[in-house]
């Protein structure tokens, strides 16, 4: 591990003073990201600006609490176990709960937080092998999954410099439930749909998502969604847990007299980014809710899919997971 | 030269330049005593005789720090401390290392030149020991013609691993009061080096620190609690499972530093004195291991789960333990000895 500046901020104008007047700077919550990477010299921050304490000044940063509208407002540093198991969330959302449970181990999820699992780093493992060319961690250099092994990697908002795969699983159920990112920088707070906070790669796959160098995300919300009361999460994996999505599929589903009001679907596992599909969502809006309209709705959130020469196979299964993720859904009582 | 009889053990502590008393060293497949080493220096060293795959490096560096000393072929004895009825345990109180490290360094007569008691379960820095050897080399040039010796030193380092890892307690029996040294000692510290105040098992650690050493590598490394094991050391694997407030995490992907302010509690510290934690008695019960490499992690974090929101069913058990690898697969009888404590739990 490169040598590095560390310390612990105790509010956040202090955090944001001291990861702003540092370009090399990173924040420090969890860990599980960046630590890991760091240890493979693929992150080489000059500072580390730990964030867990500002929780003692800002509480709020560590609770889950309810807003005005009906929707939730989840702090930046509330631990992805306390989320997934928060009585609320997995009554009103048992998608993000579900999702969250399907990530990672359970000391992992003691650790890593809201904030930090929206800016979890690719598995592509030609990103976390420096002795390889990557346009994400040296941009110029080349791709190498393009040609190279790319089993795991996307098919969805895949581009010619890069194709590697965004590994959350709870921000595939953000991306479903229209989550807004709560940004503070220098300058002010913003909100940012979790539609617009990721990049898909294009020409400048090393910029992923709309953060500014020195802005802290501070909260996450919900917004009111009483019919996602009906969803779920359904992730096909290497192994039955601890392991990233091959594919995955986020849905909730407002049914009445057996048609589709309204719908929600997000891929994880084959996309660049979360991948919100309103092709799918499109496809499935009053339609009798049944095996012909998810199959319809899975070959809409497929058609643009553009596999490689290892990973053909995502796209039968991320159809058949989406369609058993909306079965699964009608099905709920 | 003179060479003064060698004294029977007799339960006194050793001291500065008295003669060494002897010890038996190992009884197969030869006898095997300190006695037979006279006549070159010898580094006696005591540590924990739990079994680890670290101790390789442990032996390395010992085998380094003598290279770079070509006025002294001492010779390294590096004796576990555990209950071997052959040494006795009236040898670890003899030589003071009872429940921790010690390091002793004998010249060529048979005399006691340099000690060092790892009674805050310290091990010496490698200078110190280099120093003690310059000084030993400097004062008695070696001795030309040494006594005849009954046993290379390969085969005695091989001869004292093999006993340890026979006799090894599972590291889940050690109480906290097992310290001892796993790896290398530490490099000095760094110019960002910084006092770190770690709570471990209930004990405030004073550690001085530079921020990328992680809290696995604290505690391994610095703060002789070598229990919390390293596997992949990129959290993929649970071997370095702790409880952070409580809590299980991981510690390889902790920073240290991050750690302050927290209880953290490590395998060495579940045991209240000589009673087990009923998971660690359940894992003996039920053969919960094999090599018993990934244990202290899957105790770590079976014990955590009790206190998490999981149903009732091996399922379950087995989804919230896939955090913790076990390369013998000794799966069945992880899930259940978890079982078997949670079914005991009142409530």
């Amino acid at each position: 591990m490169h040598p590095f500046e560390y310390s612990a901020a105790p509010d956040i104008p202090s955090a944001l003073r001291a990861a702003g007047a540092d370009p090399h700077a990173r924040f420090v919550a969890g860990g599980t990201t960046l630590i890991d990477l760091m240890k493979l010299d693929v992150e080489t921050p000059s500072r580390v600006v730990d964030i867990n304490t500002l929780a003692a000044r800002h509480p709020e940063l560590g609770r889950v609490v309810p807003l005005p509208d009906g929707g939730l407002r989840l702090g930046a540093l509330v631990r992805n176990s306390d989320l997934a198991w928060d009585a609320a969330v997995r009554e009103r959302y048992p998608v993000l709960s579900q999702a969250l449970l399907a990530g990672a181990s359970g000391q992992l999820r003691n650790m890593a937080t809201t904030g930090g699992n929206l800016l979890q780093r690719t598995r592509c493992w030609y990103f976390r092998d420096p002795a390889t060319p990557c346009n994400k961690r040296e941009p110029g250099t080349g791709c190498s999954a393009l040609h190279g092994h790319n089993r795991i990697h996307a098919v969805l908002g895949t581009s010619a410099h890069c194709i590697a795969t965004h590994p959350s699983d709870m921000a595939v159920a953000l991306a479903a439930l229209d989550a807004v990112v709560r940004i503070q920088g220098a300058r002010g707070e913003r909100g940012v749909p979790l539609g617009e906070f990721y990049l898909q790669p294009g020409a400048h796959p090393e910029r992923e998502t709309v953060l500014s160098s020195g802005e802290l995300i501070t909260a996450v919300d919900l917004p009111a969604l009483p019919w996602a009361r009906r969803s779920t999460y359904l992730k096909v994996r290497d192994r039955a847990s601890y392991a990233f999505a091959l594919a995955s599929a986020a849905v909730a589903l407002d049914l009445g007299g057996g048609l589709i009001r309204d719908a929600r679907v997000a891929l994880g596992g084959v996309g660049t980014v979360p991948w919100r599909s309103r092709e799918a969502e499109r496809a499935l809006e009053g339609k009798r809710a049944g095996a012909e309209a998810f199959r319809a709705a899975a070959d809409a959130a497929l058609r643009g899919a553009v596999p490689h020469h290892e990973n053909g196979f995502k796209l039968p299964l991320a159809r058949r997971t989406l369609v058993r993720a909306l079965a699964t859904a009608a099905a709920m009582a | 030269m003179t060479t003064p009889a060698l004294p029977a053990m007799a339960g006194l502590p050793v001291e500065l330049d008295a003669p060494a008393p002897d010890l038996l060293l190992a009884s197969h497949p030869r006898p095997l005593r300190l006695r037979d080493f006279r006549g070159r220096p010898v580094v006696l060293a005591f540590f924990d005789g739990e079994w680890d795959p670290a101790r390789h490096e442990h032996l390395a560096l010992y085998h380094r720090i003598l290279a770079r000393l070509p006025g002294a072929p001492a010779e390294l004895l590096a004796l576990p401390i555990d209950d071997d009825p052959c040494r006795g345990e009236a040898a670890t109180r003899t030589w003071a290392a009872a429940g921790g490290a010690a390091f002793y360094l004998i010249d060529a007569d048979g005399f006691v030149r340099w000690r060092h008691l790892g009674l805050a379960g310290r091990v010496p820095r490698a200078d110190e020991m280099v120093a003690a050897l310059a000084a030993l080399a400097a004062a008695s040039p070696p001795d030309q013609s040494p006594a005849p010796c009954t046993a290379s030193r390969r085969e005695f380092v091989a001869l004292t691993l093999l006993a340890t890892a026979a006799l090894a307690t599972p590291p889940s029996l050690r109480g906290e009061g097992a310290l001892a040294p796993a790896g290398p000692p530490p490099a000095p510290p760094g110019p960002a080096a910084r006092p770190v105040t770690l709570r471990v098992n209930g004990r405030d650690l004073s550690l001085t620190l530079e921020p990328q050493v992680t809290l696995l590598d604290a505690l391994r490394e610095y703060a002789g609690l070598p229990g919390t094991k390293k596997g992949c050391d990129h959290g993929q694997c649970g071997a370095c499972t702790v409880h952070l407030d409580r809590r299980r995490v991981l510690s390889c992907l902790t920073l240290a530093m991050m750690a302050q302010g927290h209880e953290i509690t490590t395998i060495e510290g579940l045991a209240r004195n000589d009673t087990l934690h009923p998971m660690q008695a359940a894992f003996i019960e039920h053969d919960g291991f094999q090599c018993g490499y990934c244990t202290p992690g899957q105790i770590m974090s079976a014990t955590a789960l009790l206190d998490e929101p999981w149903g009732p069913s091996d399922d379950d058990v087995r989804e919230a333990m896939s955090g913790n690898i076990c390369r013998c697969g000794a799966y069945p009888n992880i899930v259940a000895a978890v079982q078997d404590v949670r079914r005991g739990r009142p409530g």
